[in-house]
């Protein structure tokens, strides 16, 4: 039973922190219908915004985590400015716009950012420096890392109010008229490049932010960003392209099994694991959970 | 004044053409080293790898190179990736025309590498590749200055038989190294301490979460948690395991395999979490030092600020073989330099390093690799600082092992 709680728990914090790193993604699917290849390093950047002004500059750590996610949002401003916007620029439908190079432009991307930091910061890994000092806390029979409690409360606060955005808010209803129809929406007044850049700007931020709060307990390293980024992927997938509620069941859906599976049946392909529902999602059920079948134009 | 100034352009003209005479006369021998210098592969251990070749190559050139002609090496990337170290190797030698190759560090990356140093009969000199498959496969042209995963793992056996535990579960990274030390260990285990319970777990090394192999072990924790693993996978091990009070216990002590503690970014990483770690370690202050190994520790704490570990002085020693070699075989031939590296003797930083010729594991291999065991007692400890199971060549004193309260 302490058994089964302990993977129950772990797994749920797990789904978490894959929640908070696969929304971004699939909120750019949903409006831009791309995939952010460069996504994951969005996470390496927030990992190491956050641990270099905490470590380096001396900032308070909380302080820091704000720092690293207006680091992201802006460096999702800029890509979405800088690379993005020339790919989308000028066209009314979704159907030509240049989404295969999309692909390569966040690849290219990808490969940057890492090589960037491996070169100008350094090779080693590092460990981040905790919100709490406490290193581990015991409640009842689960040991729980305090980062990772805390980790865990901003991550829900987080999706929590995302989703509320997303409902209520003014920004929220016109990301919503954006991602199902970009001309129509432009017609009732909304500008789709503005609603674009604000999608980046809260993709770079969750990401990041996620970045950021495992830096203690992941040690990044330049190469960080695959972990989370092929997580994403296949939440995304799970979820249904473009869903937001779908990516965060199935982030926790995942984390949970996962962790499940591990123990009960081989933890040498623990990861294979998720790889095998990607193909199985795409197989049985292509449009994920919550998705909408065929792609809106 | 302008007739004074032509009159130094014309010798500072002089000059560079003597120069430049000189140089042709005494071309550079080109010595190719694959290393890993971006990710994925350990970019960490490539670095030091490549300061510690350049401190010798400076010191080899200083005393006037080796047949009057100075060393130049050329750097290839091999990204810790097997594919891309073979055509690393392969530019090396067909394109840069290198003498030999040195300076490889993963295991998987120099089983690829061999094959293509083979095929040209190029001399191979494996700095720091654990996997005995890379010596079991017999190529004449590979020579090993590296620690190797029989000798580790039976080093580590003893060390456990001593201690008088029960129960061992260790945690490999999926490499050729951390799976081939594991299955090494278990090896050396049934011949030596039959009686005590041992398994191993496969674990990724790019995963960021071992939790569920963790807590897996958390309702009856081993006495022994063994870690095949090198950061930051092994770092991250680490903590989990402290983090679900796992291991470091009263009951439970981890002991990693593969010589973590001395890395300079070790304790920045794990912090309380590397309290109580027992390590084998093919570098202690406290080993006899050579003047080679002083000289080195000198110039690389001045380059880098940091001490020196046993990476260093492995990468310093594959150097040593291959430029003693051209020396002894007064030739940069490669025949010539296997036939030297086959029956010479090279003053390395580590002691006289010569070759087995036996097949199998010792193949072409120094076997005398000095080693220690050692236990960090303290949060930020300096290596020198740690408390010494046993010293080279010594008999283990498991009395002196500390475990928390």
């Amino acid at each position: 039973m302490p058994l089964f709680l302990d993977l129950t728990i772990n797994g749920l914090i797990m789904g978490l922190f894959y929640a908070l790193m696969a929304v971004g993604l699939s909120m750019i699917f949903g409006i831009l219908r791309i995939v952010n290849f460069a996504h994951g390093e969005f996470f390496m950047v927030g990992a190491y915004a956050y641990a270099l002004t905490a470590m380096k500059l001396g900032i308070n750590p909380w302080f820091a985590l704000l720092l690293a996610a207006a680091g992201g949002a802006f460096l999702g401003v800029t890509i979405e400015k800088l690379l993005m916007r020339p790919l989308y620029q000028g066209y009314q439908s979704w159907s030509i716009v240049k989404d295969e190079y999309a692909v390569v432009v966040t690849f290219a991307l990808s490969l940057f950012l890492i090589h960037f930091v491996d070169k100008v910061i350094g090779p080693s890994p590092f460990m981040g420096p905790s919100l709490v000092s406490t290193q581990r806390i015991a409640i009842g029979p689960i040991m729980l890392n305090g980062q990772k409690i805390i980790a865990a409360g901003i991550s829900i606060s987080l999706l929590c109010g995302l989703a509320l955005f997303i409902k209520k808010s003014l920004w929220g209803r016109q990301i919503q008229a954006v991602a199902q129809n970009r001309f129509g929406s432009s017609l009732a007044g909304i500008d789709p490049v503005r609603t674009t850049s604000i999608i980046f700007a809260i993709s770079g931020m969750l990401a990041a932010l996620s970045g950021a709060l495992l830096a203690p307990l992941m040690n990044p390293a330049p190469d960080i960003g695959s972990f989370p980024a092929i997580k994403s992927f296949i939440i995304v997938v799970l979820g249904g392209m473009g869903s937001i509620w779908g990516s965060m069941i199935a982030a926790l859906l995942l984390g949970v099994s996962e962790s499940f599976f591990a123990v009960y049946v081989s933890y040498d392909y623990r990861d294979a694991f998720g790889l095998f529902v990607l193909i199985a999602v795409l197989i049985l059920r292509p449009q994920g959970l919550a998705g909408q079948k065929g792609r809106q134009s | 004044m302008l007739k004074h100034l032509s009159k130094q352009l014309l010798l500072a003209g002089a000059l560079l053409l003597g120069a430049s005479f000189q140089a042709g006369a005494a071309d550079p021998i080109l010595i190719g080293i694959s290393i890993t210098q971006s990710p994925p592969g350990s970019v960490v251990q490539g670095t030091q790898i490549k300061d510690a070749l350049e401190i010798y190559r400076d010191i080899v050139n200083a005393k006037g190179g080796v047949l009057g002609r100075p060393i130049q090496l050329v750097f290839e990337d091999s990204q810790g990736l097997p594919e891309k170290g073979r055509s690393a190797v392969e530019k090396l030698i067909t394109k840069d025309k290198v003498v030999a190759i040195t300076g490889s560090h993963q295991s998987s990356v120099c089983l690829s590498e061999i094959e293509v140093a083979h095929r040209y009969q190029i001399p191979y000199v494996n700095t720091n590749c654990w996997a005995d498959s890379v010596r079991e496969k017999g190529h004449p042209e590979v020579y090993n200055t590296s620690p190797y995963n029989s000798l580790v793992a039976k080093s580590m056996a003893d060390t456990l038989k001593a201690m008088k535990v029960k129960r061992v579960v260790a945690f490999a990274e999926n490499t050729d190294y951390g799976i081939g030390l594991a299955k090494g260990l278990g090896t050396a285990l049934k011949a030596t301490a039959p009686n005590i319970e041992y398994k191993y777990e496969t674990l990724d090394r790019a995963s960021k979460d071992f939790t569920p192999a963790i807590l897996a072990l958390k309702a009856n924790p081993p006495d022994v948690v063994v870690l095949t693993m090198l950061p930051p996978g092994a770092y991250i091990a680490l903590n989990q395991l402290y983090e679900q009070g796992v291991a470091p216990t009263a009951k439970t002590i981890v002991y990693d395999g593969a010589g973590m503690a001395d890395y300079p970014d070790f304790w920045q990483n794990v912090k309380e979490a590397g309290k109580y770690l027992m390590t084998i370690g093919m570098y202690h202050p406290e080993m006899k030092q050579t003047d080679l190994s002083r000289q080195i520790a000198v110039a690389y704490k001045r380059k880098t600020g940091n001490d020196p570990n046993r990476l260093i002085f492995q990468a310093v020693d594959s150097l040593v073989v291959v430029v003693d070699s051209i020396r002894q075989a007064k030739s940069t031939d490669p025949a010539k330099m296997l036939a030297a590296m086959q029956t010479g003797k090279f003053d390395g930083a580590r002691g006289m390093m010569n070759f087995d010729s036996r097949p199998g594991v010792s193949y072409h291999q120094w076997m005398d690799i000095p080693y220690v065991n050692y236990q960090l007692t303290a949060v930020n400890q300096a290596v020198g600082n740690t408390t010494l199971l046993q010293g080279p060549g010594m008999a283990l004193n498991v009395n002196k092992l500390q475990y928390p309260k």
